[in-house]
């Protein structure tokens, strides 16, 4: 009988985080939804203009949903090289004395607050691209280069983990054949352990795209659509912290619509990291 | 796969070499402002015609900051910025023009010349509000109040303003609305505990629209606005302004300028003019 | 071609490290900047003093971080738990229920917290009516560690090697008695370091506080009340801080990054003893 009772507890336990993802879906799409009906979803999704204390007001994110894209795609192009390359380093360079803090070194790295990397960026990168290239410094490139680091140790992880676990004998294999270490970790290893890199990368974006206090210090939040890395952005995340303290009515459903579509994002994300997940599991069979 | 490689870091080399000897001698205008519905921008608009009360017509590359004082720090870092700021937000590390030569200071304000400033207005639902938030205006406004306005740095309204003694009542009080009022409401507040040591006052500071929102739904009982109440908002609020804000336009320290015209700061907001060269 | 081979090994060698120099200079970057500047500013009044306008200190903000960081692991750690012992000791392999709750974990794990801001402000803010308070803040914060906690902890109870349970059985223990007095005593070094992964989240999140938790300076007198942690503090601090603000948000910043590299190292340090233990 308690073991019976004690086995309901814990799952309705488990079942907590489905209730919870249930809710959070409910809330934000029935918060959403009055926006989508006055604005009408494709001219919400495709307008260009945000404006929403004019007469009559308009939201369009359009502008917002690129700059999202743009910024996360900057923090790849910078996170990703860097963030697999060391983690080759760690799982095969990184001597055992020097391991034990570069790996404390990169879970510093994960916990430092958000805010932190944005004031850092606000100070010292935003001054630094403009001093030294085009614009006014506060851009796609800053918030790329301020993501960058930031995903950086999600890939780091997560690829130094599937490095490891990629059986010794493909690696020894390689070397006893005659390729030199770095053949060995480039054409063996690392396409032996993709399906985890791959996974680490997704997860990444996923950080990118939902990240707000470094981007909205950082990014300029003009609402336009960049036509060079040196122009001002402004990100889904951005325009719902910077707007929803100050939002009513329609104008507070549209945020609420911005966390929605946000949110479809990263529900899309963990499709595509599923994808990657099954995929490695019939590899592995 | 080696010349993929090789392509890619004479790309990359070629591309650093580009950009950087591109060399940066432009003297484009970094136009910085506030979020929509902002108090202080709603105001700011206004005054300076950007806005027409219907379609706001704000260069459309402007940076956007999020709070009085971000618009100082970027500012500050930035050689090639103009913004505007609220009077209590301006600090030595910046630089205030003069707009048609008028300085902005407490004493243009009063006598008129210095035409960018608002008030700040403290407001209670016109039916049912309270004793304690009744009284807490009246300290705002009183002699006591209006003293801590000035030390504050803003402008006291009121010259000849009674003197306040306390009400001996007791409770909580919660006040919302602009952040730019933060710096003076929180001074006004520890004096105002001073006298009523009973009363537990609670500010959040979520915006002036939101703040009237949240005092009309009886979240709050006092709003503070950083703007004057619009027509509609008059009906069903009651508003006392405790204190005058002149919004200065700042730009860098190393900027040479010291004074600008009304029309071309319209003009720079605008985005009709894109240069610091063009900028008489 | 050995040559050549060489030649490209060489590069991706170089690569390897730069990117690892990177990595490295860009911690040492941050941390070097907010310290240095953290240390210059210090003080013990802004750390420890009173809070008051004229002294924004963060003594009230430390209160708050540690209540809210005990409340929501009150919540959030028991009920993880019971379901990571579900997960890995009760359900059938690759049953239906597994499924979706891992899926819903790894849908919360992805969730910005900026989307749980919006979320705890309209569902425990308005719905419930807690409008910005700690209770509030912790709720909402509680749902983002779920997936954090419970994957950590399905980990180590993983770990525990078969037979310790066998052993258990063999002695004819029950199953409940098996889990409460075996498995989990075994991972928990595992678990506890997750808590205290999770604690540094706390203590970082800023975007799902702001709108739930709210952010007005003061100590709290009850759940009910709205106060700010470390790090809104210090976003506050760069928003609306004034000149001293920035001394504040360096300090903070200081304060913030020794405690999150006193939490990973303590983390690592009990998690380092699971394998240790397991492994003569």
């Amino acid at each position: 009988m308690k073991e019976k009772i004690a086995e309901y507890f814990f799952l309705i336990c488990s079942l907590i985080s489905i209730g919870a993802v249930a809710l959070i879906c409910f809330f934000i799409f029935r918060g959403a939804y009055p926006a989508v009906q006055t604005v009408g979803l494709w001219p919400f999704l495709t307008g260009g203009l945000w404006k929403p204390t004019d007469i009559p007001p308009l939201f369009g994110i359009f502008n917002m949903i690129v700059g999202s894209v743009y910024v996360t795609a900057g923090a790849c192009l910078i996170g990703v090289p860097v963030g697999v390359f060391t983690a080759v380093y760690m799982a095969k360079y990184c001597p055992q004395k020097i391991y034990a803090g570069m790996s404390q070194l990169v879970s510093l790295l994960a916990g430092i607050p958000s805010i932190i990397y944005g004031f850092f960026g606000m100070m010292l990168i935003v001054p630094f691209i403009a001093d030294n290239f085009s614009g006014n410094g506060n851009s796609v490139l800053a918030a790329s280069i301020v993501l960058g680091v930031m995903v950086l140790p999600t890939i780091i992880k997560v690829s130094e983990v599937s490095l490891k676990a990629v059986p010794k004998t493909y690696y020894e294999g390689a070397l006893a054949l005659g390729a030199t270490k770095e053949q060995s970790i480039f054409f063996v290893l690392i396409p032996a352990a993709k399906s985890g890199i791959l996974t680490g990368i997704v997860l990444g974006i996923g950080r990118a795209i939902g990240e707000t206090m470094a981007v909205v210090m950082v990014a300029g939040n003009a609402n336009i659509l960049p036509e060079t890395i040196f122009k001002s952005v402004r990100t889904l995340t951005a325009n719902i912290v910077l707007e929803m303290g100050y939002a009513s009515g329609t104008h507070f459903d549209a945020i609420v619509a911005t966390g929605a579509v946000l949110f479809v994002f990263i529900l899309l994300l963990n499709l595509v990291l599923g994808v990657i997940n099954k995929g490695s599991k019939t590899a592995g069979t | 796969m080696e010349k993929i490689l090789y392509f890619v870091f004479a790309a990359g080399v070629s591309l650093f070499f580009n950009v950087s000897c591109g060399g940066n001698v432009n003297n484009e205008i970094t136009v910085i402002s506030r979020e929509e519905s902002s108090g202080t921008r709603g105001a700011f608009d206004e005054l300076i015609k950007i806005s027409d009360g219907k379609i706001n017509m704000l260069f459309r590359e402007a940076i956007i900051v999020s709070s009085t004082d971000e618009a100082a720090f970027k500012t500050e870092v930035d050689k090639r910025a103009i913004a505007y700021t609220s009077i209590g937000s301006v600090t030595g590390k910046i630089k205030t023009l003069a707009v048609d030569g008028v300085e902005a200071n407490e004493e243009n304000v009063k006598r008129g010349a210095y035409k960018i400033f608002r008030p700040f207005v403290a407001g209670v639902p016109g039916s049912g509000s309270s004793p304690l938030a009744r009284d807490f205006i009246s300290y705002l406004v009183s002699r006591q109040g209006q003293k801590i306005v000035v030390t504050a740095g803003y402008i006291a309204p009121n010259d000849e303003a009674s003197v306040y003694s306390a009400s001996g009542l007791a409770g909580k009080l919660t006040l919302s609305g602009s952040t730019s009022v933060e710096k003076i409401m929180e001074r006004l507040k520890e004096e105002y505990v001073k006298f009523n040591p009973d009363v537990k006052v609670e500010i959040n500071y979520t915006g002036s629209t939101a703040g009237i929102k949240d005092c009309l739904s009886g979240k709050s009982n006092i709003v503070m606005s950083s703007r004057a109440f619009k027509a509609d908002e008059k009906e069903k609020l009651e508003g006392y302004a405790f204190a005058l804000d002149a919004i200065a336009v700042i730009v860098n320290k190393n900027n040479p300028i010291d004074e600008i015209s009304s029309e071309m700061v319209t003009k720079i907001f605008k985005g009709e003019i894109r240069s610091w060269s063009d900028v008489k | 071609m050995a040559s050549r081979k060489n030649v490209f090994s060489i590069i991706l060698k170089v690569f390897v490290y730069l990117a690892m120099g990177v990595t490295v200079l860009s911690l040492a970057g941050i941390l070097s900047y907010i310290l240095v500047n953290g240390v210059k500013t210090f003080k013990w009044s802004l750390i420890f003093g009173k809070f008051s306008s004229q002294n924004p200190s963060m003594s009230f903000a430390i209160v708050t971080t540690c209540v809210t960081i005990f409340l929501t692991l009150l919540m959030a750690a028991p009920l993880s738990v019971f379901c990571a012992v579900y997960l890995t000791e009760y359900a059938k392999r690759g049953s239906k229920i597994v499924r979706y709750v891992r899926l819903a974990t790894e849908t919360l794990a992805g969730i910005p917290s900026i989307v749980f801001g919006l979320f705890g402000a309209i569902f425990f803010g308005t719905v419930l009516g807690f409008g910005y308070s700690i209770l509030t803040g912790c709720f909402t914060v509680a749902i983002m560690l779920l997936p954090v906690i419970i994957r950590q902890t399905e980990e180590a109870i993983k770990a525990v090697p078969d037979l310790y349970r066998e052993g258990s059985y063999g002695l004819g223990a029950s199953k409940l008695r098996t889990v409460f007095k075996i498995v989990v005593p075994s991972a928990a070094p595992g678990i506890v370091s997750a808590i205290i992964l999770s604690m540094g989240r706390i203590i970082g999140e800023t975007a799902a506080l702001i709108f739930t938790l709210g952010s007005v300076a003061q100590l709290p007198g009850s759940l009910l009340d709205s106060s700010r942690t470390l790090a809104v503090h210090m976003y506050i601090a760069t928003r609306d801080g004034g000149a001293a603000g920035r001394e504040v948000a360096f300090l903070t910043g200081t304060v913030l990054v020794f405690i999150i590299f006193l939490m990973n190292v303590a983390a690592s340090y009990i998690g380092g003893k699971v394998g240790k233990d397991f492994e003569n």
